[in-house]
Parts: structure tokens; C-alpha cells; sequence
């Protein structure tokens, strides 16, 4: 921090506020035009100043500094709260960053195991939608191509299943072929309800 | 003819022609063997006790009103417990309200009464199951009802596709 030479702030009031930081070299350059005196003191100044930066080892000042203390001193939270994070992430490009990550071997170093405990999976499940998971899954494909389908047939097989459900779905095919026949006949194009009302949207279904 | 991926959505729809006669024809079968039956039982038990043999005449007209009686009580009775006789349970169908509701005793009492109607003029009553928007015969008109496809036809398709797949298993 500057300080006045005058030792109170009757010598900052003599400087306009502009709100800028004045050098003091050039504060010092400014005061010699009017005094010869302190034109001297003024280039005397710079002279000492240039050899004492001169003769600085800025490396082993560097290394006297207890960086950890520094560190120490500075609170994070302060500095981060004067940080515009979504500014700073719109100018990140994130593909560009995913394409240098390793993802294999990020995960090598993964403890699943460890993860998984932290996972509260009743309350994963609780989330889940079930109901529509299963209704995307395609009944027909799996019960032909997984044993499901061995157990279904051991379990509700038997010639009367078998031949009750050859007489139904011959009996439906049947009627259908009937019906369009009359329809035909009767050349009537327009969709009769397929169902009663209230069996339309539960049981006719999908 | 519909293909058995196309009958599993049938389930709840208006029941046609083919399966309604067929459930109608297995129906009369059993009802008759069951009426045969009990006469050939009481024929024995009535020849046990008199000592005659006792012929029963199909055109006596006592016979007629127990047929029919008999009829009543076993469509009526079917109808008004279950919503379906024996051979509407075969063949997966099952009578309605019109909008789809549980028929119920009365309606099925109802059914079972105004059935007959459909009978006269040569069957004429029937024919509203071949050309009504909804195969509803006269009788049904009457009572309020219709018939619907009742079966469970996916978990037939997915017996159906098991049996397959146990005849022709995937490769491995």
C-alpha cells in the first residue's frame, strides 16, 4: 500500500480521484520538474533501486518463501466466490477435455466394489419405473431365445392347453373372416367400436 | 385369417359369429347329454321300483317343458353366476353389460329369458351377431349385454411360442 509523504491524507486530497494507480517513480518524476533537488534524490533513487533489483537472486528469494504458509493464509472460499463458474465453463470445451480423458484407465483405478456400497439401492429402485421397464421388454423375444420358454411350456403345457388354444385362436381367426366378409357384403367402410367402452382401454389394449 | 400375433389384442373385443355358435353348439351338446342322461337315470331307478320299463316320448310335452326348463336353468343360472356357460368357457368368451360392466344376476336372468326370442322367425334374432356393428343378437339388444373375447390370448401366444421354442431350441 502507498502512503502519503505527508504521514495523513491532506497529501492523497491534492491528487485528483481518478481512480487509476499512479507509479510512484513517476509521481517522484513529476514533483523533480518543479525541484531541482528532487530531480537529484529522484535519479539517485532509481540508480539504487535499478542495482538492488540487480543484485537480487529473485530464485533463492522465491525459495525463502514458505509457500504452504502462504497457501495457509489464503481462504479458497473467498477467492471462488469473487469466480463466475458458468462463465468459465462456457468457455471450456468439455468434448475436447473427455477426448484426452483415459477412460479405461480411470476406471482401473474405480473401486466398484467400494461405490457400490455407498449406493442406497432401495432408493435407486424407488426411482425406477418398473411398470415401464417391463412393458418394454419383448415377451415374444425372450421366451423364445432364453430357457423361459422351456419352464412356460413344462409348467402350463398339456394336450388340453395345447388343443384349447388351437380351438380359440382358429375360432377368433373364424370370426374375423367372417366379418370382413359381411363387410364387405354389406360394403360398410366406416370402423365399428372394436369393444365395449369400458373394456377398451384395460383389456383391449395394446 | 388372422395370425396368432395379431389375436393378442383381441382380448375385451366383441366376440364374432363363429366362436358364439360354436360355444352355442357345445352348449346344446352337453345340456342335451346331461337332460338325456338324467332320463336314462330315472328310467332305471323308476323301472327298479315298478318292475316296467318306462319309456320316455321326446315329442310328450312334458319332456319338452323339462327341456326346456332345464335349458333356462342351466343358460340362466351360467350366465347369471359366471357371466358364462360351459361352452363360452371353452371357447374364451363371456356375456357383458353393453358397456362392458359385469352382467350380473338379473341381466343374466334376463338374457336367459328373452333368449328364445331370437329363435323365432327362423333365427332371425341371430342375425344381428352376423351383420350388427357390435354382434349383438336380438336377445342381447334386450337385455342389455353383449359378448367379448375373454381368453387370455398372450399368455396363449407366449405357451404358443414356449412350445416352439422347446421344439426348436435356439443355438447356443
Amino acid at each position: 500500500m502507498l502512503s502519503s509523504p505527508a504521514g495523513d491524507d491532506r497529501y492523497l486530497r491534492s491528487f485528483p480521484d481518478t481512480g487509476t494507480v499512479v507509479n510512484p517513480r513517476d509521481r517522484l518524476r513529476s514533483a523533480g520538474r518543479r525541484n531541482p533537488v528532487e530531480a537529484i534524490a529522484q535519479q539517485v533513487t532509481e540508480r539504487v533501486v535499478d542495482l538492488l533489483v540487480g543484485a537480487l537472486d529473485v530464485n533463492e528469494l522465491a525459495a525463502r518463501i514458505d509457500l504452504n504458509a502462504l497457501l495457509d493464509s489464503v481462504d479458497p472460499n473467498v477467492i471462488l466466490d469473487r469466480v463466475n463458474v458458468d462463465a468459465l465453463l462456457d468457455r471450456v470445451n468439455v468434448d475436447a477435455l473427455l477426448d484426452r480423458v483415459d477412460v479405461d484407465a480411470l476406471l482401473d483405478r474405480v473401486n466398484v466394489d467400494a461405490l457400490m456400497d455407498r449406493v442406497d439401492v432401495k432408493a435407486l429402485l424407488e426411482r425406477v419405473d418398473v411398470n415401464d421397464i417391463v412393458s418394454q421388454v419383448d415377451m415374444d423375444a425372450l421366451v423364445e431365445r432364453t430357457d423361459l420358454g422351456a419352464v412356460i411350456a413344462r409348467s402350463s403345457g398339456g394336450m388340453g392347453t395345447e388343443a384349447l388354444d388351437a380351438v380359440r385362436s382358429q375360432a377368433v381367426g373364424l370370426d374375423h373372416w367372417v366379418d370382413r366378409w359381411v363387410r364387405r357384403l354389406l360394403r360398410r367402410k366406416d370402423h365399428a367400436p372394436s369393444a365395449p367402452a369400458t373394456l377398451l382401454p384395460t383389456e383391449a389394449g395394446p | 385369417m388372422s395370425n396368432r400375433r395379431d389375436l393378442v389384442s383381441y382380448q375385451g373385443n366383441y366376440a364374432g359369429s363363429v366362436s358364439r355358435f360354436a360355444a352355442y353348439a357345445v352348449d346344446l351338446t352337453v345340456t342335451s347329454a346331461v337332460f338325456s342322461l338324467t332320463l336314462a337315470v330315472v328310467s332305471y331307478a323308476a323301472k327298479i321300483v315298478t318292475g316296467h320299463d318306462v319309456s320316455w316320448n321326446r315329442s310328450n310335452i312334458v319332456i319338452v317343458v323339462l327341456f326346456v326348463g332345464w335349458q333356462f336353468v342351466y343358460f340362466g343360472y351360467s350366465w347369471a353366476v359366471a357371466g358364462r356357460t360351459f361352452g363360452m368357457a371353452l371357447l374364451g368368451i363371456r356375456v357383458v353389460g353393453a358397456d362392458g360392466s359385469v352382467v350380473g344376476p338379473r341381466r343374466g336372468v334376463v338374457r336367459a329369458l328373452v333368449f328364445p326370442l331370437s329363435f323365432l322367425f327362423f333365427g332371425l334374432g341371430f342375425l344381428g351377431i352376423l351383420v350388427q356393428r357390435e354382434h349383438r343378437a336380438l336377445h342381447d339388444l334386450i337385455a342389455g349385454t353383449a359378448v367379448v373375447y375373454s381368453w387370455d390370448a398372450r399368455a396363449a401366444r407366449l405357451r404358443f411360442l414356449a412350445r416352439e421354442a422347446e421344439l426348436n431350441p435356439p443355438p447356443p
